[in-house]
C-alpha cells in the first residue's frame, strides 16, 4: 500500500516538475540547464523522502524530505503571473527551506530532540511564514521583488500599498533567515558533529557537509542582498544546486549503507564459522562498523555480566557516548553489546547481527563462563593457601603461648628448687629433669618453627632465609635475599619452598653444600635452591615437591625442577609479587 | 641487683621471680604489658629490666626503644623462642642481650651484665 502511495506521489510530481520547469523558462527567462537543475533539486528531495519513507515508515524523516521536495517544486509557482498562484506560493513557498533544515536537524531519528535546535526550527518556520505574508500585505507591484523579474505581480493580500515597506520586509527575511538563522543552523550542526561519536561522525559527515554548504550559500545570498558578491551569480547558483542535490543523495547513501551493513551480517554467519570465540568481538565490530564495540556475557549463576576474559563488569549507563543492546534467547538474557549510540538508530541491524552470531555468542559465553570459573578456582586456591598460612601462624602462636610457656615455667621452678633441699641426689634428679624439660622445649620450639617461623612474620623473607641457612645441618650459602617485605602468602610460599628444598637435600641428595638465592625480578619473586648432590629428583614421586608446585601455582606462579642424574638439583620457584 | 620482670604470662612472672630471688636478685616489680613496663621502669628505676619480646600491647623491642632514652636500666630480652627467630632485631633494639626463657638463670644474667660491664 505504501509503495502505491509513494508511486502515486512520484507520478503526481512529474506534471508539477514540468510546470516548475516551464515557469523558470517562460517567466524568469532562465536557461533550460538552470531550470532543469532547480527541478532536479526538488525532485531529489522528493524521491529521497519517498525512499526513506518506504525503508523506515515509522521514521518521520521520509515525509519531511518528501514535503520539502514538493514545496521546493511548488515554490516555483510564486513566479507565475497568476495572482492566486503568486500570492499562495509567495506566502508558503519559502517553507521548503525550513523543511530542509528541519530534516537535517531531525536526521537520523526523524525528530529534533535538542531543545535549542527545536527553538531554532520553530523560529525558522515562523520567519518564513510571517515575513512573506507581511510582504504581500504591502506589495503593490511598484517595486521589483527580490529574485523576481521585472514583470509586476498582483498580491491578493494587499492591504496598504507601500513598495518600500515590502522591500524592507524582503530584506528582513534575507537577513533573518538566510543570514542569522543559517549561521545558527551551521553552529548547531558543528556542535552536534563535535559532540558525536566517531561512528556517528563517519555516517553523518556527507549529510552534514551538504547541509553546511546549503546554509553557507544562504548566508552568501543574504550578504549579496546588500553588497556585490565576490562570486558570480552563476557560481553561487550551481553551488546551491550541487548542495541541494548532494543532501538527499547523502541521505539515501546512509540508507544504502545500513542496507549494506545488513548484508554484511549475512557474511558474518560465514565468517563466524571459521572464527575462534576470541575473534567474535572483532567480527561483530566489523559487521556493525563499530570499532568501539564491547561484548559482555550474562552468567545466570552470578546474576551478572562478565567480559570475554570472564571478569565481572558493570554495563555502562546509556549516555551520549555509549549505548547497550541486550541480546536474549527464548526470553533469557544471553549477552549484551556495548556500542556506539548511533547503532540505536539501526535496531534491526543490531538484532540481526545478534541473531546471526547467536551460536558463536553462546560458545563465547560458555568460554567466558569457564574463564570466570577458572578465576574463581584460582582465587579459591589462593584463599586456601592464605587460610593455611593463617592457621600455621595461629598454631605456632598457640604452641608459643601454651605448652612452651608451661614447660618453661616448670623448668624455672625446678631450677629455683635446686640447691634448696641440700640433698645432692635430689639436686641431680632436678638437674636431669630441667635438662629434659629444656630438651622438650627445644623440640617444641623446632616444631613451632617448622609450622611457621616467627622470624618470617617479624622480619620477613630475607631474615627468615638467613636464619634457615644458618640453622642447616650442612653448609648452606645464602647468595641473595630481599630485604623488602612481600605479601604474607608470597613470603610464606617462598620460605616453605626453600625449607622443602633443603629438607630434600638432606633426605635424598647426598650433597656437600647448597645455595639459596631469592630476588625480585620484574614483578616476580624468584627463589632458587641448588645443591651439588646426586640429582635425579622426580617431582611426581613424592608429595613434597608436588605440594610445593601446587602452592606456587596457587599464587599464579610456577615451579621448575632441574635434576639430572649425577648433576645436582636446582629448584626454581617463580612467584608473582606485584610491581 | 634490682630487677623488673615484664611478661604477660603470670606463670613466667611467678617462676622467674622465684628463681631470681633464689639466686640473689631483688625483684622490685612486675608488669604484664608494655605501657605498664615503661611506667614502672621510670618509677622504680631497676638496674635490670627482664623484658619479654611478645607483649599484648607492643613488642619488647618497642619498649626497649622507649626505655633506651628515658631510663638508666639495662635491658635483657627474654622469649620462649630463640634469639635467631628474631633475626637482627635483638641486636638493633639496644638491649644488653637475649636469654631464652627456658635457659634463664641468675648466672646467665650476670654473664650478660658482666660482658657488658
Amino acid at each position: 500500500m505504501r509503495r502505491l502511495v509513494a508511486l502515486l506521489i512520484a507520478v503526481g510530481a512529474v506534471p508539477l516538475a514540468i510546470v516548475a520547469y516551464r515557469i523558470q523558462i517562460d517567466q524568469l527567462g532562465s536557461s533550460s540547464a538552470r531550470s532543469l537543475a532547480i527541478v532536479a533539486a526538488g525532485l531529489s528531495f522528493l524521491l529521497a523522502g519517498l525512499i526513506a519513507w518506504l525503508r523506515r515508515p515509522e521514521n518521520r524523516l521520509g515525509p519531511l524530505l518528501a514535503a520539502a521536495g514538493l514545496l521546493l517544486l511548488l515554490r516555483q509557482l510564486r513566479y507565475s503571473d497568476d495572482p492566486l498562484l503568486f500570492t499562495v506560493f509567495f506566502a508558503l513557498g519559502e517553507l521548503g527551506y525550513a523543511l530542509v533544515a528541519h530534516a537535517v536537524l531531525a536526521y537520523p531519528a526523524g525528530r529534533v530532540t535538542d531543545r535549542a535546535e527545536r527553538v531554532l526550527m520553530k523560529v525558522g518556520y515562523a520567519t518564513l511564514i510571517v515575513l512573506p505574508v507581511a510582504t504581500l500585505l504591502f506589495h503593490d507591484g511598484s517595486r521589483r521583488l527580490l529574485g523576481f523579474d521585472e514583470a509586476a505581480r498582483e498580491s491578493l493580500l494587499l492591504l496598504v500599498g507601500n513598495g518600500e515597506v515590502a522591500d524592507a520586509l524582503q530584506k528582513a527575511l534575507r537577513v533573518s533567515f538566510y543570514g542569522v538563522l543559517s549561521a545558527l543552523f551551521i553552529a548547531a550542526i558543528v556542535r552536534r558533529f563535535v559532540g558525536a561519536s566517531p561512528r556517528t561522525r563517519r555516517i553523518f559527515a556527507p549529510l552534514l557537509l551538504a547541509a553546511v554548504a546549503i546554509a553557507l550559500r544562504a548566508i552568501f545570498q543574504s550578504v549579496s542582498t546588500f553588497f556585490d558578491p565576490p562570486f558570480s551569480d552563476e557560481y553561487l547558483f550551481w553551488w546551491q544546486i550541487g548542495a541541494f542535490i548532494a543532501l538527499p543523495v547523502a541521505l539515501v547513501a546512509g540508507l544504502v549503507r545500513a542496507r549494506m551493513a545488513r548484508a554484511a551480517v549475512g557474511d558474518l554467519v560465514l565468517e563466524l564459522q571459521r572464527t575462534p570465540p576470541e575473534g567474535l568481538r572483532d567480527a561483530l565490530a566489523r559487521a556493525l562498523d563499530d570499532p568501539t564495540l564491547e561484548l559482555a556475557f550474562w552468567l545466570p549463576e552470578r546474576g551478572g555480566f562478565v567480559d570475554p576474559a570472564g571478569q565481572p563488569i558493570e554495563l555502562p549507563p546509556a549516555s551520549e557516548s555509549r549505548a547497550v543492546t541486550e541480546l536474549e534467547h527464548e526470553g533469557r538474557p544471553v549477552a549484551a553489546l556495548v556500542h556506539d549510540p548511533s547503532l540505536l538508530e539501526e535496531p534491526r541491524l543490531v538484532r540481526s547481527a545478534g541473531a546471526a552470531a547467536r551460536m558463536a555468542i553462546e560458545n563465547a559465553r560458555l568460554q567466558a563462563e569457564l574463564r570466570a570459573q577458572l578465576d574463581e578456582v584460582r582465587a579459591s586456591r589462593k584463599r586456601i593457601v592464605a587460610a593455611g598460612d593463617a592457621e600455621r601462624r595461629r598454631l605456632e602462636r598457640n604452641l608459643h603461648d601454651g605448652a612452651q610457656q608451661q614447660l618453661v615455667a616448670v623448668a624455672l621452678k625446678l631450677r629455683a628448687a635446686q640447691g634448696k633441699l641440700g640433698d645432692p641426689a635430689v639436686d641431680r634428679l632436678l638437674s636431669e629433669a630441667v635438662n629434659e624439660l629444656q630438651g622438650a622445649v627445644d623440640e617444641l620450639r623446632e616444631l613451632a618453627r617448622g609450622v611457621h617461623p616467627a622470624i618470617l612474620t617479624e622480619e620477613g623473607l630475607g631474615a627468615a632465609l638467613e636464619s634457615l641457612a644458618s640453622r642447616s645441618a650442612f653448609p648452606v650459602r645464602l647468595v641473595e635475599a630481599p630485604e623488602e617485605r612481600f605479601p604474607a602468602d608470597v613470603e610464606g610460599t617462598a620460605y616453605f619452598l626453600a625449607c622443602e628444598a633443603l629438607a630434600n637435600v638432606v633426605k635424598h641428595a647426598q650433597a656437600s653444600r647448597a645455595t639459596i638465592d631469592a630476588r625480585r625480578m620484574d614483578g616476580v619473586l624468584v627463589v632458587e635452591v641448588e645443591d651439588d648432590g646426586v640429582g635425579g629428583a622426580r617431582p611426581a614421586a613424592g608429595s613434597g615437591l608436588r605440594g610445593l608446585a601446587d602452592r606456587v601455582e596457587a599464587l599464579g606462579g610456577h615451579l621448575r625442577i632441574e635434576s639430572p642424574a649425577g648433576g645436582g638439583t636446582r629448584i626454581v620457584g617463580e612467584i608473582p609479587c606485584g610491581s | 641487683m634490682t630487677v623488673l620482670i615484664v611478661d604477660d604470662h603470670p606463670s613466667f612472672r611467678a617462676s622467674a621471680r622465684a628463681l631470681l630471688e633464689a639466686e640473689g636478685f631483688e625483684v622490685v616489680g612486675a608488669a604484664a604489658d608494655g605501657e605498664s613496663a615503661v611506667e614502672l621502669a621510670l618509677v622504680l628505676r631497676p638496674e635490670l629490666v627482664l623484658l619479654d619480646v611478645m607483649l599484648p600491647d607492643m613488642s619488647g623491642f618497642e619498649v626497649a626503644e622507649r626505655l633506651a632514652g628515658a631510663a638508666a636500666s639495662r635491658i635483657i630480652l627474654v622469649s620462649s623462642r630463640e634469639q635467631g627467630d628474631y633475626g637482627q632485631r635483638v641486636r638493633r633494639s639496644g638491649a644488653l642481650g637475649f636469654v631464652a626463657k627456658d635457659r634463664l638463670s641468675g648466672a646467665a644474667l650476670r654473664e650478660l651484665m658482666g660482658a657488658a660491664a
